[in-house]
């Protein structure tokens, strides 16, 4: 049984001013589920649709088409939640400090949020359970923290204090995108640390958005490779990073820059000043081992393996 | 809070803006101690008719013999009153519906927008002189229409404003929380947004006390009160001989409208340093 | 022995910002010898760029040198005059910006303002020299030669990066620093500039600095690598030395940071505090209230670099390990 269900979604933003005259397939029919309790990593460039996803997951924006079922209902087609379904579901983004709003102290910012969503009786108690969650997270004392403004906090502060807002509400599915990418490598570990602690006591279910495949393959239990708003890979962690079958995950693994094993670098194709993607796969333009088939039709994404799937011409010549 | 104490004192790092204040300051006194500091009543009549600036009369008299210094003084009031009430009424009018528009978008938006725009183009005067012709000269309608007919420009800041506020992560996590877009909208996109528009409405009190000295000028003004425009009005047939009657409420009139346009520069500098102080980052 | 080509001596940059002073660059001291590259790595707020920026001069105007030699292929940067420094910037050396996209004009095309470019520093060369050589940089940055015809917009991150490589290569300095230069790029367009600068660099011999936060990227490029925090120099060493076996408690923990491809979910390590305040004097070792192998002495003395096995570490508690 999956908490999310997502069948063929797609998120199209037209652009051109009175007629719409082309338009951007960030999401182009994306399908996957989420087992309740795992850590599904989305993986992918700038571009590849990996924020568009979580904004739609999160019914902050509209999808074009598809469908989308959570814990067995259809969340697919209006942005109108109950407010149950909508506390259940939250998000955390990449910039901390703009994830608070600049005129309300560290309390105010939380406190909100739980009353609206009448977490506890009163506003003592909230104050109680905040400043429970300060603690573990690290914050001492932890009202000192309370009474200040976003400004006078760090980034890698303000998002511990993010995850907690989400955690608070005692989320089902929550969404972290590109969430450690702006904050400097010795902070990252405490804010990631704190986001599996939470949600492995609580038992909630990630949505881990990154472009950092090391940092996925640490985290993840599951990873979704996106290309330009396709998915070209999907399987556990330990596969991806392992054993990865796509071309694209391949040369992404290879350029990843690493102190560790030195990996071959995959030469791929130069992309032009004006590189059209036409009727073909989408990694066509670049992809090293490119075929006529390549070119003509994009590859449907096949499960080849057991839990593993891959969207490329290479593994279904037969 | 330090982000009030840097914007005041980026605010009275300004030239203009310190200039503005004190001088708003004082005309503050002015009308609130008026009848302390007036030595006679406005509307008290006298037979010294029209003489020129003495010790007893410091501004002289007008033509029905009535101290003009006293009267300036009142006056102060009513110029007050009517910049303060119309352009507070027109700031209310533009952030609601600016915010409101810029947070709803789609249909909403566009029809607010082509609103804005023709009124924007539209010669409000005229619209202000037609509709106090036709309702009556009273200081309260004529306060009404002015901010009715000036909100536009602050309806397009604050659509603006919200526009590019909505789009940043705290209002997205906000809705993500199950805040109600009426709580977005007043507790955070206003409280945010809304500085921009009141930059500008200082910039307003000016206009309005100016188009309310317009319309005394031009006998449209409310008979009941003593107001710069109306004694403007009163003196101008003996402008030729008594010019004091004349000057001494113009120049309130202006240095008015320029104190205002000042404290709008200062609140203009201290939104936005980077206007003023582009290489000191 | 090799020649040296930059020698930076106790170098200390300070800012002013609102009446406070900040203490961006403190004591920091290294040299670079002929065709070595040396990453300089560091986290928001060490100084890297400050560091970059002293170094040829470029320094916004609240900032001050507070005291410092720097050497820079035999000239005394520091006591150069504005006018003769701009003869030899973009010259003799040059640098890459991670910024990149707002450097060049967006209404003129690419070629024509890198021609400016050349023509300002070589008013004598004739309009088809500047093209041959305008061609050759884009073959040397794998760039079709079409996007000489192209305006700035019509490029992607990658290509525009190329192109302020091939900016800096315009006039043969000998030497080079790049300042972030890949950090705004995807991963693959990153890993593919990192490789071509790699053989550029081989093949015109050059020097260098590589300013980055990201250790994976420094050490691609570099021989060796001087790590920063918070202004300060904690250490000096080659790239292998750096990475293996770091002495320093900064470094160790900085390494210890990166996720590697692990196979099962486990905890990041990381370093736990913050950057301390750098507007306050400090009497001890920066790094001492985040250093889990901190001792009281550590809180009252300021270290000193010292030289072990031919690397250089500023650690009152030199060698130990966590």
């Amino acid at each position: 049984m999956s908490l999310l269900n997502v069948k063929n979604l797609k998120k199209y933003y037209s652009a051109g001013l009175i007629k719409k005259r082309y338009s951007v397939k960030a999401l182009d029919g994306v399908s996957f589920d989420v087992v309740p309790g795992e850590i599904f990593g989305v993986i992918g460039e700038s571009g590849c649709g990996k924020t568009t996803l979580g904004l739609v997951l999160s019914r902050l924006e509209r999808e074009t088409s598809g469908e989308i079922t959570f814990k067995g209902s259809k969340l697919s087609g209006t942005l109108k939640l109950d407010p149950e379904t909508r506390r259940q579901i939250q998000i955390i983004f990449q910039n901390p400090y703009e994830s608070f709003d600049p005129r309300l102290r560290i309390e105010q910012s939380l406190l909100l949020p739980m009353r609206i969503n009448h977490i506890c009786d009163n506003d003592a108690e909230r104050r109680e359970k905040i400043l429970g969650y300060m603690k573990d997270a690290g914050f001492e004392p932890p009202d000192a923290f309370l009474n200040r403004y976003p400004h006078e906090l760090s980034g890698g502060q303000l998002q511990r204090i993010s995850i907690i807002r989400a955690m608070l509400l005692k989320p089902t599915f929550l969404v972290a995108d590109e969430c450690v990418s702006m904050l400097d490598l010795s902070v990252r570990a405490s804010v990631v640390n704190l986001l599996l602690d939470l949600v492995e006591r609580e038992r909630t279910t990630v949505l881990f958005i990154t472009h950092d495949l090391s940092l996925a393959g640490h985290v993840c239990d599951h990873i979704m490779v996106l290309y330009l708003g396709k998915m070209v890979e999907l399987s556990t962690a330990k596969r991806i990073v392992e054993s990865p079958l796509h071309p694209y995950t391949r040369v992404l693994m290879s350029y990843s820059p690493s102190i560790f094993k030195k990996r071959e670098k995959i030469n791929v194709k130069k992309l032009g000043v004006e590189t059209a993607i036409g009727s073909g796969c989408v990694f066509e333009p670049r992809c090293p081992y490119s075929f006529e088939k390549c070119v003509e039709q994009m590859p449907p994404l096949i499960e080849i393996e057991p839990n593993h799937s891959v969207a490329c011409w290479l593994y279904l010549k037969t | 809070m330090r982000f009030r104490t840097d914007f005041a004192k980026r605010y009275l790092s300004s030239r203009y803006g310190l200039a503005g204040l004190i001088m708003f300051l004082t005309m503050l006194i002015m009308a609130l101690f008026a009848p302390v500091i007036a030595p006679y009543k406005p509307t008290d009549i006298s037979h010294d008719m029209l003489s020129p600036p003495s010790k007893v009369h410091p501004f002289g008299t007008d033509h029905l013999g009535r101290d003009v210094f006293s009267r300036v003084v009142h006056g102060a009031r009513v110029s007050l009153t009517v910049g303060f009430v119309a352009a507070g009424l027109s700031a209310l009018i533009g952030i609601v519906i600016g915010a409101l528009s810029g947070y709803i978008g789609g249909v909403f938006d566009e029809v607010i927008s082509k609103i804005i725009d023709s009124f924007l183009m539209f010669p409000v005067f005229f619209l202000i002189l037609i509709i106090v012709a036709v309702f009556g000269r009273n200081l309260v309608y004529i306060m009404l229409v002015i901010g009715l007919t000036t909100w536009p420009s602050n309806a397009r800041i604050m659509r603006a404003q919200t526009m590019s506020i909505k789009e940043k992560a705290f209002v997205k996590i906000a809705r993500a929380n199950g805040e109600s877009p009426t709580r977005i909208i007043f507790t955070h996109i206003i409280p945010n947004g809304m500085y921009p528009v009141v930059a500008n409405s200082a910039m307003q009190i000016g206009g309005a006390i100016l188009t309310e000295a317009a319309l005394s000028f031009l006998g449209l003004g409310d008979p009941s009160v003593v107001s710069w425009g109306k004694m403007i009005n009163d003196a101008r047939s003996y402008m030729s001989f008594a010019w004091w009657s004349i000057v001494f409420p113009g120049i309130f009139t202006v240095i008015t409208v320029v104190t205002f346009s000042f404290i709008g520069d200062g609140l203009q500098q201290a939104l936005y340093p980077k206007l003023s102080e582009v290489r000191n980052e | 022995m090799k020649n040296i080509v930059l020698d930076v001596q106790d170098l200390s940059v300070h800012y002013r910002i609102n009446k406070k002073v900040i203490r961006a660059v403190e004591d920091v001291s290294f040299k670079v010898e002929e065709g070595d590259f040396v990453g300089i790595v560091g986290e928001s707020g060490s100084g890297k760029s400050t560091l970059a920026h002293t170094i040829i001069r470029l320094l916004p105007t609240n900032a001050m040198v507070v005291s410092g030699r720097i050497e820079l292929l035999g000239y005394d940067v520091l006591s150069l005059g504005e006018e003769d420094m701009r003869k030899i910037r973009w010259k003799e050396f040059s640098m890459v910006f991670q910024k990149s996209l707002n450097a060049l004009s967006p209404v003129h095309k690419v070629g024509n303002q890198l021609a400016d470019a050349m023509k300002a520093h070589n008013p004598n060369l004739t309009e088809e020299e500047i093209i041959d050589r305008l061609k050759q940089l884009l073959r040397m940055v794998n760039l079709p030669e079409r996007v000489l015809k192209a305006y700035p917009h019509q490029l992607s991150g990658g290509m525009m990066q190329r192109i302020m490589i091939a900016l800096a290569l315009l006039n043969h300095p000998k030497f080079i620093i790049f300042d972030e230069a890949t950090t705004a790029l995807d991963v693959v367009t990153q890993g593919q500039i990192i490789e071509e600068i790699k053989s550029l660099v081989k093949s015109l011999s050059l020097t260098g600095l590589v300013i980055s936060h990201d250790l994976g990227v420094v050490s691609e490029l570099c021989d060796e690598i001087v790590v920063m925090y918070a202004g300060r120099l904690v250490e000096h060493g080659t790239t292998e030395q750096i990475l293996q076996q770091p002495l320093h408690p900064y470094t160790q923990g900085l390494v210890r940071s990166l996720p590697d491809f692990a196979q099962e979910k486990k905890k990041l390590s990381g370093i736990p505090g913050n950057l301390p305040d750098l507007s306050q004097p400090v009497h001890q070792c920066v790094f001492a209230p985040r250093c889990p192998i901190a001792t009281e002495e550590c809180f009252k003395t300021v270290p000193s670099t010292e030289e072990i096995d031919g690397r250089r570490v500023a650690c009152l508690k030199v060698g130990a390990r966590i």
